[in-house]
């Protein structure tokens, strides 16, 4: 993995907490019947993940990259039906002992401009065979 | 917040869960297409044995996912779920039931949370592993 690439940032992608696609989350995570399920932001991060896993210049190895940390701090609820900005970046790219991880950190902005979640996904890269 | 759990009501060692659930491939591909991440590797048996498992595995983030179904039951309400991490330290197969808990470590008085120790096991011929064993979730509570 190459680890110039820390602190590349992704271009923006706007998100709308669509009710439907909250209620067919709800479901597959089997939530509570109310609310916006509290790891619903993954669908956000998934908007932009692909572009990141991609990157030719970050270099990730799909078959051996598994998912190790993930974490979600929520500064508010998010509102069904209401518009967010994604803003995706670079944290961090560490290498140790044949492992290398990458960790992307996203923020779902609301449309005052402050941060309504920021979610930290670190991907674990294993060294090829 | 109108349904959340009170600070009142909740004391340290307070036990959350166990909330079980049966991961079937329906359930994973449900997954898949409902948090966008159709990585192969969960969704094609032949991609997962190159990458070196047995068969499919379940998403990370559909077990993360359960565990935050366990902790918003005990809250009361989605919302008041303000901070979940965890480290995914096991695979998990199609066919495996994992076990969401937790416990109370500790309440602030002040800002009005409760700070959980959380966790999922999964029962694997007598042994317990751990998809995730030392995660922490933190619930606004009403005072």
């Amino acid at each position: 993995m190459n680890t110039q690439v820390v602190g590349k940032r992704y271009p923006e992608v706007r998100f709308v907490v669509d009710a439907e696609r909250v209620e067919t989350f709800r479901r597959a995570v089997g939530g509570p019947s109310h609310g916006v399920p509290p790891t619903f932001a993954t669908t956000a991060e998934f908007e932009v993940f692909p572009r990141i896993v991609g990157d030719p210049e970050v270099g990730l190895d799909l078959l051996r990259v598994v998912h190790a940390d993930q974490k979600y701090e929520h500064a508010r609820p998010l509102a069904v039906g209401e518009t967010l900005t994604i803003r995706s970046r670079i944290d961090d790219v560490r290498e140790r002992g044949g492992l290398a991880f990458l960790v992307i950190r996203t923020e779902l902005v609301g449309s005052d401009g402050e941060v309504a979640v920021t979610a930290t996904s670190t991907m674990l890269e294993r060294a090829s065979d | 917040m109108i349904g959340s759990r009170r600070l009142a009501d909740v004391r340290a060692g307070d036990e959350i869960g166990p909330l079980p659930r049966l991961v079937t491939r329906e359930a994973i591909s449900a997954y898949a297409h409902a948090s966008g991440d159709l990585n192969p590797l969960h969704r094609d048996d032949d991609v997962a044995r190159t990458a070196g498992f047995p068969s499919v595995i379940a998403h990370g983030m559909f077990t993360m996912g359960h565990l935050a179904t366990c902790v918003a039951e005990w809250a009361g309400d989605a919302a008041s779920v303000v901070r979940l991490s965890v480290q995914f330290r096991a695979p998990v197969f199609p066919g495996e039931t994992i076990v969401a808990g937790g416990r109370v470590r500790g309440l602030d008085e002040v800002s009005c949370e409760a700070t959980l120790d959380v966790w999922v096991t999964v029962d694997r011929e007598g042994t317990t592993g751990h998809p995730i064993r030392r995660g922490e979730a933190v619930v606004r509570l009403r005072p």
